[in-house]
């Protein structure tokens, strides 16, 4: 039989614990609250350097590396000896933020050491304080092997905490097997291709390429520029001529044969297995953007990170990844090394003459009032 | 002491299910409905400043996705009652021995992530299948011959993934129902028809209430189905609200219509429970007991 003493001791027990958990979470909501700081005006922290070895997490879009035992990643691991975990889990620069924010915002990084994100993305980020700085003497291959026109982005001149990883156009990605026809973004608008048609979410991709397929200059444009070009999409969304908004899986209903066009990104081709597809640069021109390999705040073991950097700066594999990925590479000097066939592809080395119409991607006047006008597009 | 030691078995009980409750509603409710009195921008910070107008704000040009997921929730639940409840019937009382078979099968999806089921319904859907081109054929598709990101495909995927909610406790309840209080009515010429209008269904309402809730309720906070089997114009609130919180990172707005929309559901459920009568719903023992 139990005694009493034993019975009473775990009436306390119990008891105790009750307290206990109540005090917890008091305890939890007194502390929680501050959604979110912004506007941090401390100095950012710089990237530290130093020896590279151990594990290092990589954040970046689906399509964008060369798999496989030769791909970058495992060239870089047998070199170096660093475990490279490396996820394919950015979609969309917003939806990417969204996810991360509550994080970035507590000085964590979800154990990711870089992100790959878009310029204006990386401005933003680093605006917010969850970026870290780079310092250029640590990377002595990538800034002396960087592209000139990569070096002074307005954004972030003499690359303090972006690093290009690759550049890109967006264009139309086009069944030529359905609809040959499509040259420009106004006909992704002709009601023939009624729900055949698909458009990114990227607000600063999409609206500035129906912009210039009414004539404006995005880089000129006023905040009713942007939001025209808007009205403009919504009547093609209320009508079913669009038949989503998509981030990068824009290749799914691309290969299920859904649509006979998409506005997508030119170096796609890795992850679009429709062989009738072909990237088309649209008759007004194209949007111009890269993407950076950024730091951010609380990014554990940096100098592998920084590590990372070098080694894909290097020519004779930079060279290797934009034959398979097909984007344009940061590095300068590659047609030479380029296999024939890929030197001569407008897509890896573009012309001045190709992207004559082209615009570099910028962001509207006022970015809320335009995001909010185009958020309520997309869930419409 | 004795006594003191059952007193405390109830809070035993009960433990774990607190703790549950507690951790995961009580205290993320309670930073949501804070979080909900914030004003401010990522970029200026957020502060508290009981912007009760978020309540407001959050709901204006709201109005459209909010009844279309009524109208979506609400005919999934339909077309769920209307193919789970003979379902269930056929397996309470037709199945014989393929009943625990047939059990398992309603179950078996489960065994694949909500998601993943999702997506293959995507692939099934898709433009130049097959399985769209014989419903081309019959001319069962709308306007473009598309199915796939059309609100037909979004109230197709909800009826699919919530279906087993709807036939378990319509299942659970059929299960116990007495045959021969059927069998009395026909006894008493009762014809079929009669005899399932007046004693088979009517027994039943619980499993139908409940199931109509265990359906409805997540179906109109779904964003899953209408983000991949839906394309434009058929965002539901939920995408909405998701929308908010990643895309436009407004979250005390996001808050306070995630907080409004917990409202409405619970206002609807308290009626529908008041209406359906709180016996329909929680089971009525004394019946129960007396029909044996």
């Amino acid at each position: 039989m139990v005694s009493k003493d034993r019975q009473q001791g775990g009436a306390a027990a119990v008891l105790a614990v009750m307290v206990a958990i109540v005090a917890l979470v008091l305890g939890l909501a007194a502390c929680g609250g501050g959604g979110g700081g912004g506007g941090d005006s401390s100095e950012a922290p710089t990237a530290k350097a130093g020896p590279v070895k151990g594990d290092l997490t990589i954040s970046n879009w689906p399509g964008y590396i060369e798999p496989g035992k030769d791909g970058t990643v495992a060239e870089f691991e047998d070199e170096t000896g660093v475990s490279v975990k490396y996820i394919e889990d950015v979609n969309d620069n917003e939806d990417f933020l969204g996810k991360l924010q509550p994080q970035l915002e507590q000085g964590e990084s979800g154990g990711r050491s870089i992100f790959v994100v878009t310029d204006w993305m990386a401005e933003l980020m680093y605006d917010l304080g969850y970026l870290q700085e780079i310092n250029s003497d640590d990377l002595p291959t990538v800034f002396e092997n960087m592209s000139a026109s990569l070096r002074d982005p307005s954004f972030d001149p003499g690359r303090k905490f972006s690093i290009p990883w690759q550049s890109g156009m967006t264009g139309i990605w086009v069944d030529q097997s359905k609809a040959p026809e499509i040259k420009s973004i106004n006909d992704l608008f002709d009601p023939k291709y009624k729900g055949k048609v698909t458009m990114l979410s990227e607000m600063r991709d999409t609206v500035a390429l129906v912009m210039k397929a009414e004539g404006v200059d995005p880089a000129e444009a006023t905040n009713e520029d942007w939001l025209a070009a808007i009205d403009k999409v919504k009547s093609a969304v209320d009508s079913g001529q669009i038949r989503r908004f998509t981030g990068n899986e824009y290749n799914e209903d691309l290969n299920a044969g859904n649509v006979v066009a998409a506005i997508g990104w030119s170096g796609d081709a890795s992850i679009i297995s429709n062989e009738n597809a072909e990237w088309v640069m649209p008759t007004e021109g194209c949007v111009l953007w890269s993407d950076n390999m950024v730091i951010p705040v609380g990014a554990p073991n940096t100098p592998a990170a920084l590590g990372w950097m070098e080694f894909v700066y290097q020519p004779e594999v930079a060279v290797k990844l934009a034959e398979y990925i097909t984007y344009v590479s940061p590095v300068e000097g590659l047609e030479d090394l380029a296999k024939p066939e890929v030197a001569k592809n407008p897509l890896v080395f573009p012309t001045p003459e190709f992207q004559k119409n082209c615009s570099t991607q910028v962001s509207p006047p006022d970015v809320e009032e335009v995001e909010e006008a185009w958020q309520d597009v997309l869930t419409g | 002491m004795r006594s003191l030691k059952q007193r405390l078995v109830p809070f035993w009980l009960l433990g774990p299910g607190l703790l549950w409750l507690i951790f995961f509603f009580v205290v993320p409710m309670y930073f949501m409905g804070e979080l909900a009195l914030y004003s401010g921008s990522l970029r200026s910070g957020f502060e508290l400043t009981w912007a009760f107008e978020n309540f407001p704000n959050a709901l204006s040009g709201h109005e459209e996705q909010i009844l279309r997921s009524f109208f979506y929730a609400g005919t999934a639940t339909l077309l769920c009652l209307l193919i789970g409840y003979p379902l269930a019937y056929a397996i309470a009382f037709r199945a014989g021995r393929f009943k625990t078979l047939l059990l398992f099968a309603v179950i078996a999806p489960f065994f694949t992530t909500y998601l993943i089921r999702t997506i293959a319904w995507k692939t099934i859907l898709s433009d130049d299948s097959p399985v769209v081109s014989v419903l081309q054929t019959l001319s069962l598709t709308p306007g473009d011959g598309r199915v796939l990101a059309t609100s037909g495909a979004v109230i197709a995927g909800l009826t699919y993934n919530f279906l087993p909610f709807m036939i378990l406790p319509l299942y659970a309840n059929l299960e116990r129902l007495d045959l021969r209080l059927v069998e009395a009515a026909k006894d008493l010429y009762s014809s079929s028809r009669t005899a399932f209008l007046k004693v088979t269904l009517p027994l039943t309402m619980p499993g139908i209430v409940a199931g109509v809730l265990l359906t409805f309720i997540p179906a109109f906070g779904d964003y899953i189905n209408a983000e991949l089997l839906g394309g434009t114009g058929q965002a539901m609130i939920g995408n909405v609200i998701q929308s908010l919180y990643l895309n436009q990172r407004n979250y005390p707005e996001a808050a306070a219509l995630s907080f409004l929309m917990m409202a409405l559901i619970l206002v609807i459920v308290l009626v529908y429970i008041r209406f359906a009568g709180t016996e329909a719903f929680m089971g009525d023992e004394d019946d129960a007991e007396g029909a044996k």
